[in-house]
Protein backbone atom coordinates (compact mmCIF):
# COMPACT_ATOMS: atom_id res chain seq x y z
CA UNK A 1 0.00 0.00 0.00
CA UNK A 2 1.13 3.77 -0.62
CA UNK A 3 4.56 3.40 -1.20
CA UNK A 4 4.29 0.56 -2.47
CA UNK A 5 1.36 1.88 -5.25
CA UNK A 6 -0.13 -2.08 -5.45
CA UNK A 7 -2.31 -1.54 -8.74
CA UNK A 8 -5.58 -2.46 -7.98
CA UNK A 9 -6.35 -3.39 -11.93
CA UNK A 10 -7.01 -6.78 -13.10
CA UNK A 11 -3.22 -7.42 -13.72
CA UNK A 12 -2.52 -6.30 -10.55
CA UNK A 13 -5.00 -8.57 -8.65
CA UNK A 14 -3.88 -12.10 -11.10
CA UNK A 15 -0.29 -11.36 -10.43
CA UNK A 16 -1.03 -11.63 -6.62
CA UNK A 17 -3.34 -14.85 -7.35
CA UNK A 18 0.11 -16.42 -8.98
CA UNK A 19 2.58 -15.00 -6.42
CA UNK A 20 -0.07 -16.69 -3.42
CA UNK A 21 -0.63 -20.11 -5.58
CA UNK A 22 3.41 -20.15 -6.07
CA UNK A 23 4.34 -19.55 -2.34
CA UNK A 24 1.13 -22.32 -1.54
CA UNK A 25 2.69 -25.10 -3.51
CA UNK A 26 6.63 -24.27 -1.98
CA UNK A 27 5.06 -24.37 1.70
CA UNK A 28 3.08 -27.55 0.40
CA UNK A 29 6.15 -29.44 -0.93
CA UNK A 30 8.32 -28.02 2.09
CA UNK A 31 5.84 -29.55 4.26
CA UNK A 32 5.60 -33.40 2.98
CA UNK A 33 9.06 -33.56 1.91
CA UNK A 34 9.46 -35.72 5.89
CA UNK A 35 7.06 -38.22 4.38
CA UNK A 36 8.59 -38.95 1.74
CA UNK A 37 12.24 -39.21 2.37
CA UNK A 38 12.51 -41.18 5.62
CA UNK A 39 16.02 -40.27 5.77
CA UNK A 40 17.59 -38.62 8.66
CA UNK A 41 20.51 -36.84 6.88
CA UNK A 42 18.12 -35.44 5.03
CA UNK A 43 16.13 -33.92 7.25
CA UNK A 44 19.36 -33.08 9.62
CA UNK A 45 20.67 -30.69 6.30
CA UNK A 46 17.30 -28.87 5.85
CA UNK A 47 16.60 -28.27 9.69
CA UNK A 48 20.30 -26.34 9.33
CA UNK A 49 18.98 -24.66 6.11
CA UNK A 50 15.90 -23.36 7.65
CA UNK A 51 17.88 -22.04 11.04
CA UNK A 52 20.45 -20.13 8.33
CA UNK A 53 17.87 -18.79 6.55
CA UNK A 54 16.15 -16.64 9.65
CA UNK A 55 19.88 -15.52 10.63
CA UNK A 56 20.60 -14.61 6.74
CA UNK A 57 17.17 -13.20 5.97
CA UNK A 58 17.58 -11.16 9.25
CA UNK A 59 20.86 -9.81 8.79
CA UNK A 60 19.80 -8.56 5.44
CA UNK A 61 17.29 -6.59 7.07
CA UNK A 62 20.10 -4.76 8.81
CA UNK A 63 22.00 -4.38 5.59
CA UNK A 64 18.54 -2.55 3.98
CA UNK A 65 18.87 0.51 6.85
CA UNK A 66 23.14 0.43 5.47
CA UNK A 67 24.47 -0.84 8.16
CA UNK A 68 26.65 -3.88 7.58
CA UNK A 69 26.76 -6.09 11.01
CA UNK A 70 29.72 -8.00 11.42
CA UNK A 71 28.70 -9.78 14.18
CA UNK A 72 25.73 -11.49 13.45
CA UNK A 73 27.06 -14.84 13.72
CA UNK A 74 28.39 -14.09 17.59
CA UNK A 75 24.52 -12.96 17.85
CA UNK A 76 23.52 -16.16 17.01
CA UNK A 77 26.23 -17.66 19.37
CA UNK A 78 24.54 -15.66 22.41
CA UNK A 79 21.23 -16.93 21.75
CA UNK A 80 22.50 -20.38 21.54
CA UNK A 81 24.83 -19.77 24.71
CA UNK A 82 21.73 -18.25 26.24
CA UNK A 83 19.35 -20.96 25.71
CA UNK A 84 21.79 -23.58 26.18
CA UNK A 85 23.49 -22.63 29.47
CA UNK A 86 19.62 -21.38 31.04
CA UNK A 87 18.29 -24.62 30.29
CA UNK A 88 21.08 -27.38 31.10
CA UNK A 89 22.19 -25.22 34.49
CA UNK A 90 19.09 -23.13 35.15
CA UNK A 91 16.31 -25.96 34.21
CA UNK A 92 14.11 -23.52 32.59
CA UNK A 93 12.31 -25.17 29.42
CA UNK A 94 13.68 -24.94 26.31
CA UNK A 95 10.53 -23.63 24.73
CA UNK A 96 11.07 -20.51 26.97
CA UNK A 97 14.92 -20.13 26.81
CA UNK A 98 14.10 -20.14 23.07
CA UNK A 99 12.16 -16.55 23.82
CA UNK A 100 14.55 -15.10 26.01
CA UNK A 101 17.35 -15.91 23.84
CA UNK A 102 15.81 -13.74 21.25
CA UNK A 103 15.13 -11.37 23.40
CA UNK A 104 18.78 -11.35 25.10
CA UNK A 105 20.25 -10.71 21.68
CA UNK A 106 17.88 -8.19 21.01
CA UNK A 107 18.89 -6.15 24.59
CA UNK A 108 22.46 -6.75 23.86
CA UNK A 109 22.03 -5.43 20.01
CA UNK A 110 20.00 -2.56 21.39
CA UNK A 111 22.40 -1.63 23.41
CA UNK A 112 25.62 -1.80 20.93
CA UNK A 113 23.95 -0.01 18.21
CA UNK A 114 22.44 3.09 20.22
CA UNK A 115 25.44 5.15 20.96
CA UNK A 116 26.63 4.82 17.09
CA UNK A 117 23.38 5.55 15.52
CA UNK A 118 23.89 9.11 14.80
CA UNK A 119 26.92 8.62 13.03
CA UNK A 120 27.77 7.24 9.70
CA UNK A 121 26.77 3.59 8.89
CA UNK A 122 30.30 2.30 8.71
CA UNK A 123 30.93 2.90 12.79
CA UNK A 124 27.95 0.78 13.76
CA UNK A 125 30.00 -1.65 11.05
CA UNK A 126 33.32 -1.08 13.06
CA UNK A 127 32.03 -1.22 16.95
CA UNK A 128 29.81 -4.76 15.49
CA UNK A 129 32.90 -6.01 14.70
CA UNK A 130 34.65 -5.61 17.78
CA UNK A 131 32.49 -6.80 19.60
CA UNK A 132 31.35 -9.50 17.93
CA UNK A 133 34.82 -11.10 18.72
CA UNK A 134 34.92 -9.57 22.06
CA UNK A 135 31.52 -11.43 23.08
CA UNK A 136 32.58 -14.64 21.66
CA UNK A 137 35.68 -14.64 23.65
CA UNK A 138 33.72 -13.78 27.02
CA UNK A 139 31.60 -16.43 26.48
CA UNK A 140 34.45 -18.51 26.66
CA UNK A 141 36.06 -17.41 29.48
CA UNK A 142 32.96 -18.38 31.53
CA UNK A 143 34.33 -21.64 31.56
CA UNK A 144 32.04 -22.94 34.61
CA UNK A 145 28.89 -22.20 32.98
CA UNK A 146 29.57 -22.12 29.26
CA UNK A 147 32.44 -24.95 29.20
CA UNK A 148 34.89 -22.79 27.38
CA UNK A 149 36.47 -23.68 24.15
CA UNK A 150 34.77 -27.22 24.18
CA UNK A 151 31.04 -25.43 24.56
CA UNK A 152 28.29 -27.28 26.24
CA UNK A 153 26.87 -30.36 26.05
CA UNK A 154 23.70 -32.29 26.94
CA UNK A 155 21.35 -29.61 26.62
CA UNK A 156 17.52 -30.26 26.94
CA UNK A 157 15.88 -30.45 23.77
CA UNK A 158 12.35 -29.70 22.79
CA UNK A 159 11.16 -33.04 21.96
CA UNK A 160 12.21 -35.81 23.45
CA UNK A 161 12.30 -38.28 20.36
CA UNK A 162 15.19 -39.35 17.99
CA UNK A 163 13.13 -38.66 15.13
CA UNK A 164 13.79 -35.20 13.45
CA UNK A 165 10.57 -34.45 11.93
CA UNK A 166 8.69 -32.89 14.58
CA UNK A 167 11.95 -30.63 14.84
CA UNK A 168 11.26 -30.14 11.06
CA UNK A 169 7.61 -28.89 11.56
CA UNK A 170 7.99 -26.25 14.28
CA UNK A 171 11.10 -24.91 12.66
CA UNK A 172 9.24 -24.79 9.52
CA UNK A 173 6.59 -22.95 11.29
CA UNK A 174 8.81 -20.43 12.87
CA UNK A 175 10.55 -19.87 9.65
CA UNK A 176 7.83 -19.03 7.99
CA UNK A 177 6.53 -16.45 10.80
CA UNK A 178 9.93 -15.18 11.10
CA UNK A 179 9.90 -14.41 7.04
CA UNK A 180 6.57 -13.00 7.48
CA UNK A 181 7.41 -10.79 9.66
CA UNK A 182 10.57 -9.25 8.45
CA UNK A 183 8.48 -9.06 4.73
CA UNK A 184 5.74 -7.37 6.63
CA UNK A 185 8.55 -4.77 7.89
CA UNK A 186 10.44 -4.58 4.49
CA UNK A 187 7.38 -3.70 1.87
CA UNK A 188 5.62 -1.19 4.75
CA UNK A 189 6.55 2.51 5.53
CA UNK A 190 9.17 1.62 8.02
CA UNK A 191 11.20 -0.59 5.53
CA UNK A 192 11.10 2.50 2.79
CA UNK A 193 12.19 4.53 5.89
CA UNK A 194 15.45 2.45 6.46
CA UNK A 195 16.08 2.49 2.69
CA UNK A 196 15.89 6.36 3.07
CA UNK A 197 18.16 6.28 5.37
CA UNK A 198 20.78 4.31 3.85
CA UNK A 199 20.94 6.27 0.16
CA UNK A 200 21.22 9.97 2.78
CA UNK A 201 20.41 10.04 6.26
CA UNK A 202 20.59 13.92 6.39
CA UNK A 203 18.05 13.97 3.52
CA UNK A 204 15.96 11.54 5.83
CA UNK A 205 16.59 13.63 8.95
CA UNK A 206 15.44 16.62 7.33
CA UNK A 207 11.94 15.52 6.51
CA UNK A 208 11.51 14.03 9.93
CA UNK A 209 12.14 10.54 10.14
CA UNK A 210 14.27 9.80 13.32
CA UNK A 211 17.89 8.41 12.20
CA UNK A 212 18.54 7.00 15.50
CA UNK A 213 15.32 5.41 16.26
CA UNK A 214 14.84 3.48 12.88
CA UNK A 215 18.50 2.25 12.82
CA UNK A 216 18.40 1.29 15.85
CA UNK A 217 14.88 -0.57 15.53
CA UNK A 218 16.95 -2.43 12.36
CA UNK A 219 19.58 -3.65 14.48
CA UNK A 220 17.06 -5.04 17.10
CA UNK A 221 14.89 -6.60 15.10
CA UNK A 222 17.65 -8.37 13.55
CA UNK A 223 19.24 -9.21 16.40
CA UNK A 224 15.86 -10.78 17.61
CA UNK A 225 15.87 -12.77 15.01
CA UNK A 226 20.02 -14.25 14.76
CA UNK A 227 19.12 -14.57 18.86
CA UNK A 228 16.00 -16.87 17.81
CA UNK A 229 18.04 -18.73 15.35
CA UNK A 230 21.18 -19.65 17.77
CA UNK A 231 18.75 -20.51 20.04
CA UNK A 232 16.67 -23.12 17.62
CA UNK A 233 20.26 -24.40 16.56
CA UNK A 234 21.42 -25.00 20.39
CA UNK A 235 18.13 -26.88 21.48
CA UNK A 236 18.42 -28.92 17.67
CA UNK A 237 22.00 -29.21 18.15
CA UNK A 238 22.06 -30.20 21.55
CA UNK A 239 25.65 -28.84 21.88
CA UNK A 240 27.24 -25.85 20.99
CA UNK A 241 30.41 -24.40 20.80
CA UNK A 242 32.30 -21.21 20.44
CA UNK A 243 33.91 -22.34 17.04
CA UNK A 244 30.30 -22.79 15.17
CA UNK A 245 29.90 -18.76 15.29
CA UNK A 246 33.19 -17.31 15.20
CA UNK A 247 34.40 -14.61 12.30
CA UNK A 248 33.75 -17.78 9.88
CA UNK A 249 30.29 -17.90 10.73
CA UNK A 250 29.41 -14.05 10.17
CA UNK A 251 31.41 -14.20 7.05
CA UNK A 252 29.12 -17.06 5.70
CA UNK A 253 26.00 -15.79 6.64
CA UNK A 254 27.28 -12.31 4.10
CA UNK A 255 28.09 -14.95 1.62
CA UNK A 256 24.53 -16.53 1.91
CA UNK A 257 23.21 -13.04 1.28
CA UNK A 258 25.80 -11.91 -1.40
CA UNK A 259 25.25 -14.59 -3.60
CA UNK A 260 21.42 -14.54 -3.19
CA UNK A 261 21.17 -10.60 -3.86
CA UNK A 262 21.24 -8.13 -1.16
CA UNK A 263 19.16 -5.73 -3.23
CA UNK A 264 15.75 -8.54 -2.76
CA UNK A 265 13.94 -10.15 0.15
CA UNK A 266 14.37 -13.26 -1.51
CA UNK A 267 17.94 -13.11 -1.84
CA UNK A 268 19.07 -14.49 1.38
CA UNK A 269 17.21 -17.38 1.12
CA UNK A 270 17.58 -18.36 -2.02
CA UNK A 271 21.53 -17.95 -0.99
CA UNK A 272 21.43 -20.26 1.86
CA UNK A 273 19.23 -22.78 -0.05
CA UNK A 274 22.04 -22.81 -2.96
CA UNK A 275 25.04 -23.11 -0.36
CA UNK A 276 23.59 -25.19 2.30
CA UNK A 277 22.51 -28.14 0.14
CA UNK A 278 25.19 -28.02 -3.08
CA UNK A 279 27.71 -29.43 -0.61
CA UNK A 280 25.57 -32.37 0.26
CA UNK A 281 25.89 -33.35 -3.52
CA UNK A 282 29.70 -33.49 -3.38
CA UNK A 283 29.99 -34.78 0.23
CA UNK A 284 33.14 -36.27 -1.10
CA UNK A 285 35.04 -33.13 -1.35
CA UNK A 286 34.10 -31.94 2.08
CA UNK A 287 36.93 -30.50 2.74
CA UNK A 288 36.98 -28.20 -0.22
CA UNK A 289 33.54 -26.91 0.70
CA UNK A 290 35.20 -23.20 1.49
CA UNK A 291 37.27 -23.34 -1.85
CA UNK A 292 33.90 -24.21 -3.95
CA UNK A 293 31.54 -21.54 -2.00
CA UNK A 294 34.75 -19.16 -3.19
CA UNK A 295 34.24 -20.11 -6.80
CA UNK A 296 30.37 -19.82 -7.35
CA UNK A 297 30.67 -16.31 -5.23
CA UNK A 298 33.49 -15.36 -7.66
CA UNK A 299 31.55 -16.35 -10.67
CA UNK A 300 27.83 -15.00 -9.47
CA UNK A 301 29.50 -11.40 -8.36
CA UNK A 302 30.99 -11.60 -11.67
CA UNK A 303 28.25 -12.58 -13.97
CA UNK A 304 24.88 -11.09 -12.10
CA UNK A 305 26.38 -8.48 -9.88
CA UNK A 306 22.27 -8.36 -7.73
CA UNK A 307 22.70 -11.92 -7.23
CA UNK A 308 21.06 -14.99 -7.81
CA UNK A 309 17.33 -13.48 -7.55
CA UNK A 310 18.54 -10.94 -10.59
CA UNK A 311 18.10 -13.83 -13.13
CA UNK A 312 14.48 -14.04 -13.76
CA UNK A 313 14.87 -10.19 -14.51
CA UNK A 314 17.58 -10.36 -16.56
CA UNK A 315 16.46 -13.23 -18.79
CA UNK A 316 12.93 -11.62 -18.80
CA UNK A 317 14.43 -8.11 -20.61
CA UNK A 318 17.22 -9.90 -22.22
CA UNK A 319 13.94 -11.28 -24.28
CA UNK A 320 11.61 -8.44 -24.45
CA UNK A 321 15.09 -6.40 -25.77
CA UNK A 322 15.45 -9.64 -28.85
CA UNK A 323 11.20 -9.52 -29.74
CA UNK A 324 11.44 -5.37 -29.61
CA UNK A 325 14.64 -5.91 -31.60
CA UNK A 326 12.76 -7.91 -34.10
CA UNK A 327 9.81 -5.50 -34.17
CA UNK A 328 12.08 -2.64 -35.80
CA UNK A 329 13.90 -5.09 -38.50
CA UNK B 1 4.90 38.85 13.88
CA UNK B 2 8.89 36.96 14.10
CA UNK B 3 8.38 33.09 13.34
CA UNK B 4 11.80 33.04 13.64
CA UNK B 5 14.99 34.76 15.97
CA UNK B 6 17.91 34.15 16.22
CA UNK B 7 20.76 36.09 18.28
CA UNK B 8 24.68 35.71 18.54
CA UNK B 9 24.69 32.65 16.48
CA UNK B 10 28.07 31.34 16.25
CA UNK B 11 30.12 28.44 15.01
CA UNK B 12 33.96 27.66 15.12
CA UNK B 13 35.46 24.86 13.78
CA UNK B 14 38.11 24.61 15.48
CA UNK B 15 40.18 27.87 14.72
CA UNK B 16 37.96 29.02 12.60
CA UNK B 17 34.92 30.72 12.43
CA UNK B 18 32.56 30.18 9.82
CA UNK B 19 29.37 31.68 11.68
CA UNK B 20 30.28 35.10 14.00
CA UNK B 21 27.72 36.74 16.05
CA UNK B 22 24.87 36.36 13.85
CA UNK B 23 21.16 38.24 14.49
CA UNK B 24 18.74 38.56 12.34
CA UNK B 25 14.51 38.40 13.23
CA UNK B 26 12.35 36.28 10.45
CA UNK B 27 8.76 37.86 9.60
CA UNK B 28 5.86 35.69 9.16
CA UNK B 29 5.23 35.15 5.59
CA UNK B 30 8.17 36.89 4.35
CA UNK B 31 11.13 35.82 1.49
CA UNK B 32 14.01 36.36 3.18
CA UNK B 33 17.41 36.03 0.63
CA UNK B 34 20.90 35.57 2.78
CA UNK B 35 23.11 35.87 0.17
CA UNK B 36 27.11 35.65 -0.30
CA UNK B 37 30.62 35.02 -1.72
CA UNK B 38 31.47 31.33 -1.53
CA UNK B 39 32.72 30.31 2.13
CA UNK B 40 30.28 33.09 3.75
CA UNK B 41 29.09 30.45 5.67
CA UNK B 42 25.66 30.34 4.69
CA UNK B 43 24.93 26.76 4.45
CA UNK B 44 26.81 26.72 7.96
CA UNK B 45 23.87 28.65 8.88
CA UNK B 46 21.24 26.29 7.23
CA UNK B 47 22.99 23.45 9.44
CA UNK B 48 23.07 25.03 12.55
CA UNK B 49 19.00 26.04 12.21
CA UNK B 50 18.28 22.88 11.29
CA UNK B 51 20.27 21.14 13.86
CA UNK B 52 22.71 19.21 11.68
CA UNK B 53 25.49 20.67 13.65
CA UNK B 54 25.07 21.99 16.91
CA UNK B 55 26.52 26.19 17.54
CA UNK B 56 29.21 26.84 19.84
CA UNK B 57 27.72 30.12 21.01
CA UNK B 58 23.60 31.59 20.55
CA UNK B 59 20.08 30.93 20.33
CA UNK B 60 17.40 29.79 17.89
CA UNK B 61 14.29 30.32 18.66
CA UNK B 62 11.26 28.93 16.37
CA UNK B 63 8.02 30.66 17.11
CA UNK B 64 8.35 31.25 20.93
CA UNK B 65 10.40 28.07 21.38
CA UNK B 66 13.82 27.53 21.75
CA UNK B 67 15.08 24.90 19.74
CA UNK B 68 19.14 25.38 19.57
CA UNK B 69 20.13 21.75 20.22
CA UNK B 70 17.16 20.00 18.55
CA UNK B 71 17.59 17.35 16.47
CA UNK B 72 17.09 17.70 13.19
CA UNK B 73 14.13 15.26 12.44
CA UNK B 74 12.71 17.40 15.57
CA UNK B 75 12.97 20.42 14.23
CA UNK B 76 11.31 18.97 10.95
CA UNK B 77 8.35 17.86 13.09
CA UNK B 78 7.91 21.63 14.31
CA UNK B 79 7.51 22.65 10.51
CA UNK B 80 10.90 23.75 9.36
CA UNK B 81 11.65 22.18 6.04
CA UNK B 82 14.83 22.53 4.08
CA UNK B 83 16.32 21.64 0.90
CA UNK B 84 19.97 20.60 0.43
CA UNK B 85 22.61 22.02 -2.01
CA UNK B 86 24.22 18.42 -3.48
CA UNK B 87 22.45 15.82 -3.47
CA UNK B 88 19.08 16.61 -2.12
CA UNK B 89 16.96 13.55 -2.50
CA UNK B 90 17.22 9.75 -2.48
CA UNK B 91 18.71 8.69 -5.66
CA UNK B 92 17.67 5.07 -6.08
CA UNK B 93 13.38 6.16 -4.99
CA UNK B 94 11.36 7.16 -8.29
CA UNK B 95 10.45 11.01 -8.10
CA UNK B 96 6.92 9.84 -6.92
CA UNK B 97 8.44 7.77 -4.27
CA UNK B 98 10.84 10.37 -2.91
CA UNK B 99 7.70 12.61 -2.34
CA UNK B 100 5.94 9.94 -0.70
CA UNK B 101 8.81 8.83 1.35
CA UNK B 102 8.83 12.20 2.67
CA UNK B 103 5.63 12.11 3.97
CA UNK B 104 6.17 11.25 8.18
CA UNK B 105 4.74 13.79 10.18
CA UNK B 106 1.91 14.74 8.51
CA UNK B 107 -0.34 12.49 8.76
CA UNK B 108 1.73 10.21 11.18
CA UNK B 109 1.05 6.40 10.98
CA UNK B 110 1.96 4.71 14.54
CA UNK B 111 4.46 1.76 14.06
CA UNK B 112 2.22 -0.86 15.24
CA UNK B 113 -0.17 0.51 13.03
CA UNK B 114 2.42 0.55 9.82
CA UNK B 115 2.95 -3.09 10.90
CA UNK B 116 0.04 -4.32 11.42
CA UNK B 117 -1.69 -2.51 8.47
CA UNK B 118 -4.68 -1.23 9.86
CA UNK B 119 -7.26 1.10 8.31
CA UNK B 120 -5.72 3.76 9.74
CA UNK B 121 -2.58 3.44 8.22
CA UNK B 122 -4.22 2.56 4.66
CA UNK B 123 -6.19 5.74 4.82
CA UNK B 124 -2.71 7.55 5.66
CA UNK B 125 -1.42 6.33 2.54
CA UNK B 126 -4.07 6.67 0.26
CA UNK B 127 -4.38 10.32 1.28
CA UNK B 128 -0.31 11.08 1.55
CA UNK B 129 -0.23 9.59 -2.66
CA UNK B 130 -2.79 12.17 -3.26
CA UNK B 131 -1.00 15.13 -1.66
CA UNK B 132 2.22 13.81 -3.36
CA UNK B 133 0.50 13.95 -6.66
CA UNK B 134 -0.39 17.63 -6.12
CA UNK B 135 2.73 18.88 -4.90
CA UNK B 136 4.69 17.06 -8.05
CA UNK B 137 1.64 19.10 -10.12
CA UNK B 138 2.79 22.32 -7.95
CA UNK B 139 6.56 21.92 -9.04
CA UNK B 140 6.32 20.81 -12.75
CA UNK B 141 7.43 17.09 -11.85
CA UNK B 142 4.27 14.96 -12.35
CA UNK B 143 5.21 13.74 -15.88
CA UNK B 144 8.43 12.14 -14.88
CA UNK B 145 6.84 10.61 -11.78
CA UNK B 146 7.85 7.28 -12.06
CA UNK B 147 11.38 7.28 -13.12
CA UNK B 148 14.65 7.25 -10.71
CA UNK B 149 15.53 10.30 -8.73
CA UNK B 150 19.49 9.69 -9.70
CA UNK B 151 18.22 9.96 -13.65
CA UNK B 152 16.68 13.52 -13.67
CA UNK B 153 18.84 16.52 -14.79
CA UNK B 154 19.94 18.34 -12.34
CA UNK B 155 17.09 21.18 -12.19
CA UNK B 156 14.38 18.30 -11.88
CA UNK B 157 16.50 17.41 -8.60
CA UNK B 158 16.79 20.43 -7.23
CA UNK B 159 12.88 20.88 -8.17
CA UNK B 160 12.28 17.38 -6.20
CA UNK B 161 14.22 19.16 -3.46
CA UNK B 162 11.98 21.48 -2.73
CA UNK B 163 8.86 18.99 -3.38
CA UNK B 164 10.36 16.59 -0.46
CA UNK B 165 10.45 19.86 1.93
CA UNK B 166 7.25 20.70 1.24
CA UNK B 167 6.09 17.38 1.62
CA UNK B 168 6.59 17.92 5.51
CA UNK B 169 3.76 20.88 5.14
CA UNK B 170 6.31 23.44 6.63
CA UNK B 171 5.55 26.84 7.61
CA UNK B 172 9.43 27.87 7.50
CA UNK B 173 11.10 27.21 4.34
CA UNK B 174 14.88 27.27 3.71
CA UNK B 175 16.18 26.59 0.66
CA UNK B 176 19.75 26.13 -0.05
CA UNK B 177 20.74 27.47 -3.09
CA UNK B 178 17.94 26.07 -4.96
CA UNK B 179 19.21 27.87 -8.41
CA UNK B 180 23.02 26.80 -8.37
CA UNK B 181 24.11 25.20 -11.53
CA UNK B 182 20.56 25.51 -13.79
CA UNK B 183 20.26 26.95 -17.10
CA UNK B 184 18.08 30.12 -17.65
CA UNK B 185 14.85 28.55 -18.44
CA UNK B 186 15.29 26.20 -15.47
CA UNK B 187 16.13 29.57 -13.61
CA UNK B 188 12.59 31.14 -14.43
CA UNK B 189 10.81 27.63 -13.51
CA UNK B 190 12.46 27.40 -10.14
CA UNK B 191 11.64 31.24 -8.98
CA UNK B 192 8.23 30.89 -10.31
CA UNK B 193 7.63 27.40 -8.13
CA UNK B 194 8.86 29.63 -5.28
CA UNK B 195 6.66 32.62 -5.60
CA UNK B 196 3.98 29.73 -5.67
CA UNK B 197 5.01 28.32 -2.16
CA UNK B 198 4.83 31.62 -0.34
CA UNK B 199 2.16 32.82 -1.80
CA UNK B 200 0.83 29.09 -0.35
CA UNK B 201 1.68 31.59 2.96
CA UNK B 202 5.10 29.59 3.78
CA UNK B 203 7.59 31.90 5.33
CA UNK B 204 11.33 30.88 2.83
CA UNK B 205 14.52 31.50 3.49
CA UNK B 206 16.62 31.33 0.68
CA UNK B 207 20.64 30.75 0.40
CA UNK B 208 21.88 31.90 -2.39
CA UNK B 209 25.06 33.78 -4.32
CA UNK B 210 23.80 34.35 -7.13
CA UNK B 211 22.16 37.66 -7.43
CA UNK B 212 19.36 36.97 -9.76
CA UNK B 213 17.01 35.91 -7.15
CA UNK B 214 17.10 38.58 -5.48
CA UNK B 215 14.28 40.23 -7.34
CA UNK B 216 11.40 37.86 -5.60
CA UNK B 217 12.83 38.49 -1.80
CA UNK B 218 11.47 41.15 0.26
CA UNK B 219 14.41 41.68 1.96
CA UNK B 220 17.90 40.58 2.01
CA UNK B 221 20.82 39.82 4.11
CA UNK B 222 24.53 39.98 3.21
CA UNK B 223 27.11 37.92 4.83
CA UNK B 224 30.87 38.15 4.30
CA UNK B 225 33.09 35.87 6.59
CA UNK B 226 30.83 34.64 8.80
CA UNK B 227 29.20 38.23 9.73
CA UNK B 228 26.30 40.03 8.47
CA UNK B 229 27.53 43.27 6.84
CA UNK B 230 24.39 44.68 5.41
CA UNK B 231 20.65 44.60 5.76
CA UNK B 232 18.40 45.89 3.45
CA UNK B 233 15.74 45.71 0.52
CA UNK B 234 16.75 44.07 -2.97
CA UNK B 235 17.29 47.81 -4.29
CA UNK B 236 19.57 49.49 -1.60
CA UNK B 237 21.63 46.04 -1.44
CA UNK B 238 22.16 46.32 -5.11
CA UNK B 239 24.03 50.09 -4.68
CA UNK B 240 25.68 49.39 -1.32
CA UNK B 241 29.05 49.64 -1.89
CA UNK B 242 29.60 47.23 1.12
CA UNK B 243 28.23 44.31 -1.05
CA UNK B 244 29.92 45.58 -4.19
CA UNK B 245 33.07 45.40 -2.31
CA UNK B 246 32.25 42.27 -1.05
CA UNK B 247 31.92 40.65 -4.42
CA UNK B 248 33.72 42.38 -6.31
CA UNK B 249 37.22 43.56 -4.30
CA UNK B 250 37.92 47.08 -3.50
CA UNK B 251 38.58 50.24 -5.84
CA UNK B 252 42.29 49.48 -6.21
CA UNK B 253 42.08 46.34 -7.60
CA UNK B 254 40.14 47.49 -10.91
CA UNK B 255 43.14 50.29 -11.08
CA UNK B 256 44.66 48.33 -13.98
Amino acid sequence: MGLMITTRDAAGRRNKFTQILIYGAVICLLAVIPLISSSSYILHILILTLIYIIAAASMRFIITSGQIPLAHGAFMGLGAYVSGVLSKHFGISPWITLVIAALVAMGVGTFISFPFARLKAFYYSMISLFFGVGMLQTIESFGKLTGGITGITGIPTLFNTASKVPFYYFFLALMLISLLILYRLEVSRIGWNLKAIEQSYLVAGSVGISVVKYRVLAVAVGCFFAGLAGGMYATYNVTVSPVSFDMTATLWLIIYVTIGGMGNFAGPIIGTVVLFLLPKYYSGLKQYTPFISAVILFAVLYTFRDGLVSIPGLVASFYKKRKKGKRTN
Amino acid sequence: MIILEITGLTKNFGGITAVSNIDMKVNDGEVLGLIGPNGAGKTTFFNLITGVIRPTKGKVVYKGKDITSKKPHEIAELGIGRTFQLNPLFPNFTVLQNVLSSFQLRPRSSLLDIFFNTRAYRDNEAYILAQSLEILNLVGLYKVKDELAKNQPHGYQKMLGVARALAIKPELLLLDEPIAGMNPDEIDNTIEAIKRTSQLGVTIILVEHNMKILEICNRVIVINFGQKIVEGSPQEIKENPEVIKAYLGSGHDTKY
